[in-house]
């Protein structure tokens, strides 16, 4: 019974997930043609794009393989699966010790299925895109990964319940711990998370891969028809769930709490609670950050994570665990 | 009726007949072949089983009942002591040998002096079973011998290639140099202790440690490593694996370097040189053989080979070269998994560390013969194997392309397929006992992801000329690479049951905590 009730959850919030992400991609274009004084398209736009998509006749280029074809349903698969063990106001649905590698894991091999679909396309704007992506990949999750793993060792020395997963983020707090050290390696770990969260959906300084006007779309530059708007989908999935990551680690506090409800109804408060939260902080990752910057080369976007961000992730962590291992009393 | 002599019986009748058989024709040659190998399978299926079931060690005496000779007190037969360890290896090296002979129908199609072939496998076949059954030390030099003549005979089969010769010639000059090492180790316990029974040696060498039963405990392991590949000592098989007929490479770097080398060094260590027993006796002040010294040369060892293999496979441009040193590397991770089960014995690290040791013998083996199979195919069908030429081949050979996407997915340790579990128990239990070694596997993992990566890009990317005309092989090729895929899936699928069920009780039998190993002969003895 156990496990219908969270499929029929994992249905219900994919389904969710899917029209307010969507939503988003719509807003997000609103704020940044506002930003710049434009009108803008109309708020339900992406949906408008992602029907037009599903309803176009999708090409298959001569060279391609059957991985073309298949890895835009792989990718789609991947981001519902990440959804499962996405924080979403509560702790994700299929819950379990250690499931934070699930949740990594997960989303990076939905990038990596973007690279191989863009690879079997056969087309060397594509294969270009693809090594892009892949040498973003393996710079932006090092320091992600140092950050989110001191967090969740910090939080399971209180005494979680189920270590390393991502249930303990709403079980305990970071900002309650309350000292100094903590604080300070929190905000640092904060600015990571948001410099990562900007590379994940690949926006402003990051827009490296997909880059228009250099390489034509990168790994998506052979994708037509509904292939393309099952990549679009899955794009708009791993958004959300890369920010819901940030939320649930940083802006853990729940609304059902205060107002004393339970049940469904919290639930749903929650669900919706945590969807401003996520589009806050998309706001500034995404939208002002897109408005505002432009794009890096490659190399100095490689530089900047691993000469930058790793540095200060690293410096987080230390602070954490000076913090639990008392080195400063 | 006891089935553990047929499982040497069977392929040592199927070897011997075969050149009759062969007179008959082709065809029956190659049936004849995969009867016995099938057979052999059965039986080892069955001896599995039944050991799994009752959780027992099987002891078997050639030509008597008891191995105890009479009016002495000590055994004076050879015995065949097989505990779950043995059965387990004894099971995969009847599988991936009958599916690599299934699949030798249609790669040896084009090559001549098949009836030679067909025999050598089964040579081979016979002479790892034999290692895995042995409980005997001298006859346990024997099978190793028959094994590796077998393979330095086959990886030089196509004897009209300039670099099937010189690989032959190289892995026989330095296999032979370490088979007189393991044999020297022999004689050394033998003129020491006067004994040749494993678990007869193991109480001898218990009661009166000397400096001779160290160095010979010195060559055994360093023969064993030559023999396993590990790195000071791995050159031979990075030539000999590309050089070799692909469903011999299967069986080579998926059985041989298994069981002639990490299997081996196990048996030696936890059945003659118990770590347990000498625990015990350092804690009475009674001399003893310092086991943590041991522990960790293999665990350097095993640091050493998961770096350098996984780091030589990344710029190889020879693709079966780039998988014979992932088998460099992958047995690496075996002889940390060893080594810390070594130094930690008794804990719970060591205890883990073993698991995943034995789990990932079982599991490399399985993925192993799979990638060489999908560079068999590559070879049958396009005619080179580097990886410059093959640009695009997804194309052409969808099917052998998922092979390769699976089994690179597994051998990295991607989690839907078996890899992970395996891996997964080496990580945790290194991380345990020593965080270094865990950030050290985890090194040449990021290594092995690098090399496997661009063999696929390569695989997907843009089609090159040479690939234009490749098709998908033939069935007897298609069908051992759907089974082992189907394995590797269904193995993935139930990583922790099978680890439950299987594996742990393999590593704690390996282990013997209790001695259980040297118990099953003292039984007969009656009290030493």
């Amino acid at each position: 019974m156990n496990i219908l009730y969270a499929t029929l959850g994992l249905v219900g919030v994919y389904i969710y997930v899917s029209f307010v992400s969507l939503l988003w991609e719509g807003l997000d274009r609103k704020l940044v043609a506002r930003m710049q004084r434009r009108m803008g398209p109309p708020l339900l736009q992406p949906f408008y794009d992602f029907l037009k998509l599903v309803s176009k006749e999708a090409i298959i280029p001569r060279d391609s393989n059957k991985l073309f074809e298949i890895a835009p349903v792989l990718a789609l698969a991947a981001s519902i699966s990440l959804l499962a063990y996405t924080p979403v106001g509560f702790g994700p649905l299929f819950a379990t010790k250690g499931d934070v590698l699930v949740f990594l894991y997960l989303l990076a091999l939905i990038a990596f299925i973007r690279v191989i679909g863009g690879v079997s396309s056969g087309s060397p704007y594509a294969q270009i895109g693809a090594q892009r992506e892949i040498i973003m990949l393996a710079s932006r999750e090092v320091s992600m990964m140092l950050g989110l793993f001191a967090i969740l060792w910090r939080l399971a020395k209180l005494g979680a319940e189920r270590p390393f997963s991502l249930e303990t983020l709403y079980q305990y707090n970071i900002w309650e711990i309350g000292t100094p050290l903590t604080i300070v390696g929190t905000l640092i770990l904060l600015i990571v998370f948001i410099f990562w969260l900007a590379s994940e959906i690949e926006v402003g300084y990051f827009n490296i891969p997909e880059a228009e006007t250099e390489v034509a779309e990168g790994p998506m530059a052979e994708y037509s028809g509904r292939h393309l708007a099952l990549f679009k989908l899955s794009s708009a999935l791993k958004e959300f769930a890369s920010a819901s990551l940030v939320v649930a680690i940083f802006f853990p506090w729940g609304l059902s709490g205060y107002l004393g409800m339970s049940g469904i109804g919290a639930i749903f408060v929650d669900l919706v609670f945590h969807t401003i939260k996520v589009f806050i902080v998309l706001f500034v990752s995404m939208s002002v950050f897109r408005a505002v910057t432009g794009r890096l080369r490659i190399t100095q976007a490689v530089n900047l994570f691993w000469s930058r961000i790793l540095p200060a992730s690293i410096i987080g962590a230390i602070l954490l665990a000076m913090d639990i291992l008392g080195v400063i009393a | 009726m006891n089935a553990l002599p047929w499982l040497i019986i069977t392929p040592l009748f199927g070897a011997f007949s075969m050149p009759i058989l062969g007179l008959l024709g082709r065809k029956v040659r190659e049936y004849w072949a995969v009867i016995i190998s099938g057979f052999t399978f059965a039986i080892a299926a069955r001896i599995f089983y039944s050991i799994w079931r009752s959780n027992e060690i099987l002891l078997y005496t050639l030509g008597d009942v008891s191995p105890i000779g009479e009016g002495v007190k000590f055994p004076i037969r050879i015995i065949w002591e097989v505990d779950l360890f043995g059965a387990l290896l004894a099971l995969t090296v009847a599988f991936v040998s009958f599916l690599a002979i299934v699949y030798s129908l249609g790669y040896m199609k084009e090559d001549s002096g098949l009836d030679k072939y067909y025999t050598l496998v089964l040579v081979l076949e016979l002479g790892m079973l034999g290692i895995v059954i042995t409980g005997d030390i001298f006859n346990f030099y024997v099978f190793i011998e028959i094994m590796s003549i077998a393979s330095y005979v086959l990886v030089a089969f196509r004897n009209d290639t300039w670099e099937g010769i010189e690989a032959g010639i190289k892995y026989m000059f330095v296999g032979s140099l370490a088979s007189s090492f393991i044999l020297l180790g022999i004689a050394l316990l033998y003129g020491q202790y006067g004994t040749l029974t494993m678990a007869y040696l193991a109480v001898k060498i218990a009661e009166n440690p000397t400096l001779v039963s160290r160095v010979a405990l010195a060559f055994l392991i360093g023969g064993l490593l030559f023999k396993s590949g590990a790195v000071p000592v791995h050159m031979w098989l990075s030539d000999a694996h590309p050089a070799a007929p692909s469903s011999i490479s299967a069986m080579l770097s998926g059985l041989v370097i298994k069981v002639g080398g990490v299997y081996a060094i196990a048996r030696i260590i936890f059945g003659i040189f118990n770590p347990g027993l000498h625990e015990y006796l350092k804690v009475f002040g009674a001399p003893s053989i310092g086991v943590n010294t041991l522990g960790w040369a293999i665990i350097f060892f095993g640091c050493l080979t998961l770096i350098v293999g996984n780091a030589m496979a990344v710029i190889q441009t020879d693709m079966k070269r780039l998988f014979a040193f992932s088998s460099v590397g992958q047995i690496g991770y075996i002889l940390l998994g060893i080594g810390i089960g070594v130094v930690a014995y008794g804990e719970k690290a060591g205890e883990i560390a073993l698991t995943g040791a034995v789990y990932h013998i079982v599991n490399h083996a399985v993925i192993k013969a799979l990638l060489f199979f999908v560079a068999g195919a590559v070879i049958h069908q396009v005619g080179t194997k580097n990886l410059n030429e093959l640009s695009g081949l997804a194309r052409r050979m969808p099917f052998t392309t998922l092979s390769f996407l699976i089994g690179a997915a597994a051998i990295i340790g991607l989690p839907p397929l078996n890899g992970f579990a395996s891996k997964w128990l080496i990580y945790e239990s290194s991380a345990m006992y020593n965080p270094i070694l865990a950030v050290i596997a985890v090194i040449g993992t990021v290594f092995s992801l690098a090399a496997y990566t661009r063999v696929l890009f390569t695989f997907l990317g843009i089609e090159s000329e040479r690939v234009k005309t490749a098709r998908e092989p033939g069935k007897t090729m298609l069908i051992p690479m759907l089974l082992l895929m189907l394995v590797i899936i269904l193995m993935g699928l139930l990583p922790w049951q099978i680890n439950e069920k299987v594996m742990l009780p393999v590593a704690k039998m390996l282990e013997q905590l209790k001695g259980e190993y040297i118990m099953a002969l003292v039984k007969f003895v009656g009290g030493v």
